[in-house]
C-alpha cells in the first residue's frame, strides 16, 4: 500500500517521492546485489536503479512494485555474473578464523562466506525467500520459473548451505 | 554508497530541465525543418546553391530532432508531469509551424490545401497527445488520492 503510493507518486514525476523510493528499498537492492555478486558493486546497485526508473513510467501494476524491482536487479546480476564468467568466482575459503569475536559477527560472516561458497541459483532464491522474505509466488515470478522449481531450488540450496556450514566447523 | 550517493548519481537522468531542454530542442528541429522545406517547395527557380544549403539545413534540423527524441525516449524517464509539459510544447511548436505555413505561403501564393490537410493533421496529433497526457496524469493523480485515504471505516 505505501509502496503503491510511492510508485504513484513516483510516475507523477515527484521528486521528493524518488528520494523516498530510494531511501526504502536501497539497502534491500545492496545487499542483494552484494550477495550475489559475493561483495559490494555500486555500478550494478547504480544500474539497478537507472534500470528502475526507466521503466517506472511504464510500470502498470503499482502494487508489484517489489518482484519488478528484483526482476530488474536479478537481471543486472546474471548480466554481471555472465561478464565474469572468463574470471570464476573465487573459491571458497577453507581457513576460518578462530571463533574468538563476537559471536554474532563471527556467525555473520560464516553466513556469508557459506552463501558466497553456494552456486548463483540457489544463493539467489536463499536470499530472496529469507532474507527478503519474499512469498514463493514473488520469488518464482522474479526468476521466470514454476513455484515447483523455486521449491526443489530452495531444498537443494538448504542442504548445500547446511553442508556448506558443516565444513566449515559451525554447529547448528 | 547510501541512498543520497545514489541519488547524487541519478541526478542527471531525472533532471526536469534536461527533460524539457531535450523535447524543445526536437519539436524546434522539426519545426524548423519543416519551415524550410516549405520555403523550398513554395519558391519557384532556386539555383543549385540554395538548394543544397536548404538540404543542408534541413538535415541539421533532423539531426537534431533525432538526438532529441532518442534522449528523451531512451535517455530519460518521462513522467506524467514530464508529458503534459511535453504535450504544451508540442502544440506551442505546432502553433510556431502553423503561423509560420501561413506567413510562406500566403504572402506567396495561393494556400495549397495538401498543406492545410498536413497542418491540421498535425494539430490533431498534438491535441491528441497531450490529452493522452492529460488524462494520464489525472488518473494517477486520482489514484494517488484514493490511496492517501485513511482506509477502512
Amino acid at each position: 500500500m505505501a509502496d503503491e503510493l510511492l510508485v504513484v507518486r513516483c510516475q507523477l514525476g515527484e521528486r521528493e517521492a524518488f528520494a523516498e523510493l530510494v531511501r526504502a528499498w536501497h539497502p534491500a537492492i545492496e545487499r542483494y546485489v552484494g550477495r550475489m555478486l559475493t561483495g559490494p558493486d555500486d555500478d550494478v546497485v547504480q544500474e539497478v536503479w537507472l534500470a528502475v526508473f526507466k521503466g517506472l513510467p511504464r510500470l502498470r501494476q503499482p502494487d508489484r512494485f517489489a518482484p519488478w524491482l528484483f526482476t530488474i536487479a536479478r537481471r543486472a546480476v546474471m548480466n554481471r555474473l555472465r561478464d565474469g564468467y572468463a574470471h570464476p568466482e573465487p573459491e571458497a575459503i577453507d581457513d576460518v578464523p578462530g571463533v574468538d569475536e563476537a559471536e554474532a559477527v563471527v556467525d555473520r560472516e560464516l553466513l556469508g562466506r557459506a552463501l558466497a561458497a553456494l552456486p548463483a541459483r540457489e544463493r539467489e532464491v536463499l536470499l530472496l525467500f529469507y532474507l527478503e522474505d519474499l512469498p514463493l509466488e514473488v520469488c518464482a515470478q522474479i526468476c521466470a520459473v514454476p513455484v515447483g522449481t523455486i521449491k526443489s531450488r530452495l531444498n537443494r540450496a538448504r542442504k548445500l548451505l547446511r553442508r556448506e556450514l558443516a565444513r566449515k566447523g559451525y554447529e547448528a | 554508497m547510501t541512498p543520497e550517493e545514489l541519488l547524487k548519481r541519478l541526478d542527471a537522468p531525472l533532471s526536469l530541465r534536461k527533460k524539457v531542454g531535450y523535447v524543445a530542442l526536437t519539436l524546434v528541429g522539426l519545426a524548423g525543418s519543416g519551415l524550410i522545406v516549405l520555403l523550398w517547395a513554395t519558391e519557384p527557380g532556386l539555383p543549385p546553391r540554395t538548394m543544397v544549403a536548404f538540404a543542408v539545413l534541413v538535415a541539421i534540423g533532423l539531426c537534431w530532432a533525432a538526438f532529441g527524441g532518442w534522449a528523451v525516449t531512451r535517455r530519460t524517464p518521462m513522467f506524467a508531469q514530464d508529458r503534459v509539459v511535453a504535450g504544451w510544447l508540442g502544440l506551442g511548436a505546432w502553433l510556431l509551424f502553423t503561423v509560420g505555413a501561413l506567413v510562406i505561403t500566403t504572402l506567396r501564393h495561393k494556400l495549397a490545401p495538401s498543406l492545410v490537410v498536413a497542418v491540421l493533421a498535425l494539430g490533431v496529433l498534438a491535441i491528441a497527445n497531450l490529452r493522452t497526457a492529460r488524462r494520464r496524469r489525472a488518473a494517477l493523480l486520482r489514484r494517488k488520492e484514493e490511496l492517501s485515504q485513511p482506509r477502512g471505516r
